[in-house]
């Protein structure tokens, strides 16, 4: 393959896995998703009451010769997804401590998604964020659009300050059909700001899903000796002893973990904490599995 | 504190490597990009305070376990005279006191106390070596260099003496000898603090502190106060010594400490002229006067011997040597006017049945003719002297006669040693002057040996004359006039009584003040005779003249020749024969108390050890290596402590959070 964060072997392995929506989906053509419109499909969902005006092949004579009334029979609709791939693109993302950058592993999960979807029959878009940029691949079903979704993903250089939040906010506004966003991100922004947008999303009935990305040296701040720290995206500079600040180090990034877990729990969006050096299969796997048993119960 | 091994010392320089490090390790840092900066931020902003006074004091404890391990690599070592004083010293001079008293013990079965605090002294510079050691000490109280400390106590100048110390007059050679010395210098004064040795009040302290203050390194001073208990000790000491007649008269004085208590018999050997002879002596309470009288052979001219106790706490003052000379008769000349009153007067100093006691009246109007070189007591019954007489009474009394003056009968403004009469008074009709107060312990009216009193109250005047001028009253009328006063004058005294035995004056003639008064003063003027015969250890009357020798005749104890002229005993020096006694003061348990001390070396910055005799304290210095050692655990415990990682608090953190995800 020409794009080095595409993995065909794990491509073929997920490829009997489904991406499945969390939550009905309005979509232009008939998929394989729930809709929130009653359709034709084999699914019963309820039956109502007739009213003039109604399709009269659709009533039930079965249930009028026991009860004697008239009932429409309602069945789900099923119709294709949208996805929106979020990915944060300020400086931070291209920190790589232990294990490939941040960036890196974002563009293996959105274009490892993003070929599933497609290949479902579903619609993969993109969004790309910083806070000069934000950058759009609109979401389509066709194959030939991979491509385009690929190579803007393989161009992205991380720089500058976060845009995420800004970033969300357009999207929410501007996406008028329920969708499936996905947010690659390190999240280092305001947890309330970040609330807000995401409040804003679920407002908007679309089915939010958060890779929250760290580096694994991020999370175990190990060092064996004083450092220069340079912030990659404003470039302030602080020369530390890590051994001596380790402990608040810690402190600070659980209070902030626990505050961003619990800003995605009230605004009902699926959050994942991944460590870049976990094996995307696992990850993939895990995140699908979840998806899929949801849809069953 | 001194070192064994100083130049490990530079070890100490070691210390400073944890801090080199750290501020190396600063310097060296890595520059890395992060991203999580802003839990960096809030991190450091948290981490200061507790966390910088954490990091110090390991750093704190690293240097200092260091420190520890380089001086315990120095051979620290603590002296229980230098304490944890200063370093190196160049010279000690080492003012020791050698007087009897020193000889006394701590306790049963130890060493005298010069003994223990030479040793120490010797211990403690063996331990330090180096300083270079000058003793001055108290008998020759000459300053001479010491070879190694090893010697010190094998010198005959830190033997035993019978002498006295005078501090004062030491503390000052000390500082003459350090002018000339340069270098660090410590001065260390061994003594018991005996107050009479110490003389607090002495004016020489002052000048003495001033040399050494003003010296260019001024010294340290320690006073290795041989003070704390001690073993039981008796003394014994001739109080005087005259000869009547073929009997040789000694006034003993028999002392113990003074929380002795109970009856004890006491063993005294009597040694005259090589024979010996003892008898038993019964102490109650503290002190014993006591009179002892001596039996000379016969034809006896010269002699000696000595009186002995047996050995105690202080070996030193367990005997008491005497010699004597011819018999002499014991002249007194009663100057007055013919009458009942000079009658009187010759009856009481040459009373019948005194032998070698005479008199001879003088007719004041014969006074210029008076001689005196072969007499005790003058009894002047007239107008006070003037002119040639009062010269020969002024020279009778500087060598060591007694005069007695009693009132002419008529007041007059002539002095005589700045005393004159007053006009007589009589005493109202019917009435008495009557003697009401009078010195129990002192003056010819004291108590007796056996603690009997003078019926001195019997004593009643119708007619007196008053002494007027600067004297020590000993005796008051009951109007608080005096009666009887008192003027030394060098080696004698001059004595004014205040009625004469007269019966139109007083019954002063009845005996019974009149002649117990007369008799003490004749024996003390008499003693002047004998008294040649005696002398105390370090006077000027004990040092030879020229072209003489000295040699001892007494057999008492061990003799120490190199110390003979510092030693009691009974020696020929030429042809003089003399007995020597140690200083009655040396007796004396006053003991120099702080404050006196501190008058005596204000200004010094002087450290008192009180403790330097302690018994069974043998060890002056201490090894404290281990000491320093345990310091340097104590710190690398404490250094690793600190350096524990605080528990922390369950991590919530996930290590594979991708099964962390929540719907």
């Amino acid at each position: 393959m020409k794009y080095d964060f595409l993995d065909s072997a794990l491509l073929s392995k997920l490829g009997s896995l489904p991406v499945e929506s969390r939550t009905p989906m309005i979509g232009n053509v008939a998929g394989k998703h729930k809709s929130p419109h009653r359709g034709s499909s084999v699914e019963f969902a309820e039956y109502r009451k007739y009213v003039a005006g109604d399709d009269t092949r659709r009533l039930d004579w079965k249930a009028y010769a026991r009860s004697d009334r008239y009932y429409i029979k309602e069945f789900e609709a099923d119709t294709n997804l949208r996805a929106y791939f979020v990915v944060d693109t300020s400086g931070s993302m291209a920190f790589s401590g232990k294990a490939e950058p941040k960036i890196q592993y974002a563009r293996r999960i959105a274009a490892s998604l993003s070929y599933l979807l497609v290949n479902q029959g579903d619609a993969a878009g993109l969004s790309v964020c910083t806070d000069k940029l934000h950058l759009e691949v609109p979401p389509s079903r066709r194959p030939a659009h991979l491509d385009r979704l690929f190579t803007t993903l393989g161009s992205l250089d991380p720089s500058g300050d976060t845009g995420l939040v800004p970033a969300l906010h357009t999207i929410a506004e501007k996406i008028g059909q329920r969708a499936l966003i996905v947010i690659l991100s390190d999240l280092f922004t305001d947890p309330d700001q970040l609330a807000d947008a995401l409040q804003h999303l679920r407002y908007r009935k679309h089915d939010v899903c958060v890779f929250h990305l760290l580096d694994p040296q991020e999370i175990g701040f190990e060092f064996d000796r004083p450092h220069r720290f340079v912030d990659l995206e404003d470039g302030t500079v602080l020369v530390a002893e890590p051994n001596l600040i380790a402990e608040e180090y810690h402190t600070a990034l659980r209070e902030f973990l626990t505050k961003v877990r619990d800003v995605c729990h009230d605004a009902n969006a699926g959050y994942q904490l991944v460590t870049t050096d976990t094996p995307m299969e696992e990850l993939l796997r895990g995140f699908l599995m979840g998806r899929l048993s949801k849809r069953k119960h | 504190m001194s070192f064994l091994q100083p130049f490990l010392l530079w070890g100490l320089l070691a210390a400073s490597i944890p801090i080199i490090i750290h501020l190396l390790n600063k310097r060296r840092h890595k520059t890395i990009k992060w991203a999580a900066m802003q839990f960096l931020l809030k991190a450091t902003r948290e981490s200061r305070g507790k966390k910088k006074l954490r990091h110090i004091l390991i750093l704190t404890c690293r240097a200092l376990g260091i420190a520890a391990l380089a001086t315990a690599a120095a051979r620290p070592i603590v002296s229980g005279l230098l304490g944890w004083g200063n370093g190196r010293v160049d010279v000690v001079v080492l003012l020791l006191d050698r007087s009897t008293s020193m000889e006394l013990k701590p306790g049963d079965g130890y060493d005298s106390r010069r003994k223990v605090v030479v040793e120490k002294v010797r211990d403690t510079l063996k331990d330090l070596g180096g300083a270079r050691l000058v003793l001055i000490d108290s008998a020759s109280g000459q300053a001479q260099d010491v070879p190694s400390p090893e010697a010190l106590t094998d010198l005959s100048s830190t033997a035993a003496t019978d002498t006295a110390t005078d501090l004062p007059a030491l503390a000052t050679k000390a500082a003459e000898f350090l002018a000339e010395t340069p270098g660090r210098a410590e001065v260390w004064i061994a003594t018991d603090l005996q107050a009479s040795n110490w003389k607090a009040d002495d004016e020489r302290w002052a000048s003495a502190r001033a040399a050494l203050t003003a010296l260019p390194q001024k010294p340290s001073i320690r006073v290795l106060g041989l003070t704390g208990p001690t073993a039981s000790n008796t003394s014994l000491r001739l109080a005087s010594s005259r000869r009547s007649g073929d009997q040789l008269v000694l006034d003993m004085e028999i002392s113990r400490a003074e929380n002795a208590r109970g009856t004890v018999n006491i063993p005294l050997t009597v040694n005259l002229n090589g024979s010996r002879s003892t008898e038993s002596l019964t102490l109650n309470g503290q002190s014993l006067r006591f009179q002892k009288r001596i039996t000379l052979p016969t034809g006896s001219d010269t002699g000696h011997g000595w009186l002995s106790i047996p050995a105690d706490g202080n070996e030193r003052d367990n005997a008491a040597f005497f010699a004597y000379g011819p018999n002499r008769p014991i002249k007194s000349i009663v100057v007055a006017p013919s009458g009942e009153s000079a009658g009187y007067l010759q009856l009481s100093a040459a009373p019948p049945g005194f032998g070698n006691q005479s008199v001879t009246r003088l007719d004041p109007a014969k006074a210029a003719t008076l001689a005196t070189s072969d007499t005790s007591l003058v009894i002047w019954v007239a107008p006070l002297p003037t002119g040639p007489t009062a010269d020969v009474l002024q020279s009778f009394l500087a060598a060591g006669g007694q005069v007695l003056f009693l009132p002419p009968g008529q007041g007059s403004d002539t002095t005589f040693l700045d005393l004159k009469w007053s006009q007589p008074s009589e005493a109202p009709l019917g009435k008495f002057f009557i003697l009401k107060d009078w010195n129990h312990d002192d003056g010819p009216l004291r108590d007796g040996i056996d603690g009997t009193q003078l019926p001195a109250d019997r004593l009643r005047a119708i007619k007196r004359q008053i002494p007027i001028g600067d004297a020590a009253p000993l005796a008051r009328w009951d109007d608080t006039e005096p009666f009887l006063v008192r003027r030394i004058v060098e080696r004698g005294t001059a004595w004014f009584a205040g009625s004469i035995p007269d019966y139109t004056w007083s019954n002063l003639g009845d005996a019974d003040v009149l002649l117990p008064l007369i008799q003490r003063l004749v024996a003390v003027g008499a003693e002047r005779f004998d008294a040649s015969y005696l002398t105390t250890v370090g006077s000027e009357g004990s040092k030879l003249l020229p072209g003489e020798t000295r040699t001892r005749l007494d057999d008492y104890g061990t003799p120490d020749p190199a110390n003979a002229a510092y030693e009691a005993g009974v020696f020929k020096l030429g042809d003089r024969l003399l007995a020597f006694n140690r200083p009655a003061a040396e007796d004396g348990p006053e003991v120099a108390s702080k404050e006196a001390l501190d008058t005596s070396l204000s200004g010094t910055g002087y450290t008192l050890f009180e403790q330097a005799g302690k018994p069974g304290d043998s060890a002056v210095s201490k090894d404290v290596w281990r000491a320093f050692l345990i310091a340097m655990l104590f710190f690398l415990i404490s250094e690793a402590i600190l350096c524990l990682p605080k528990k922390t608090v369950e991590s919530s953190l996930p290590t594979r959070p991708g099964a962390k995800a929540t719907a």
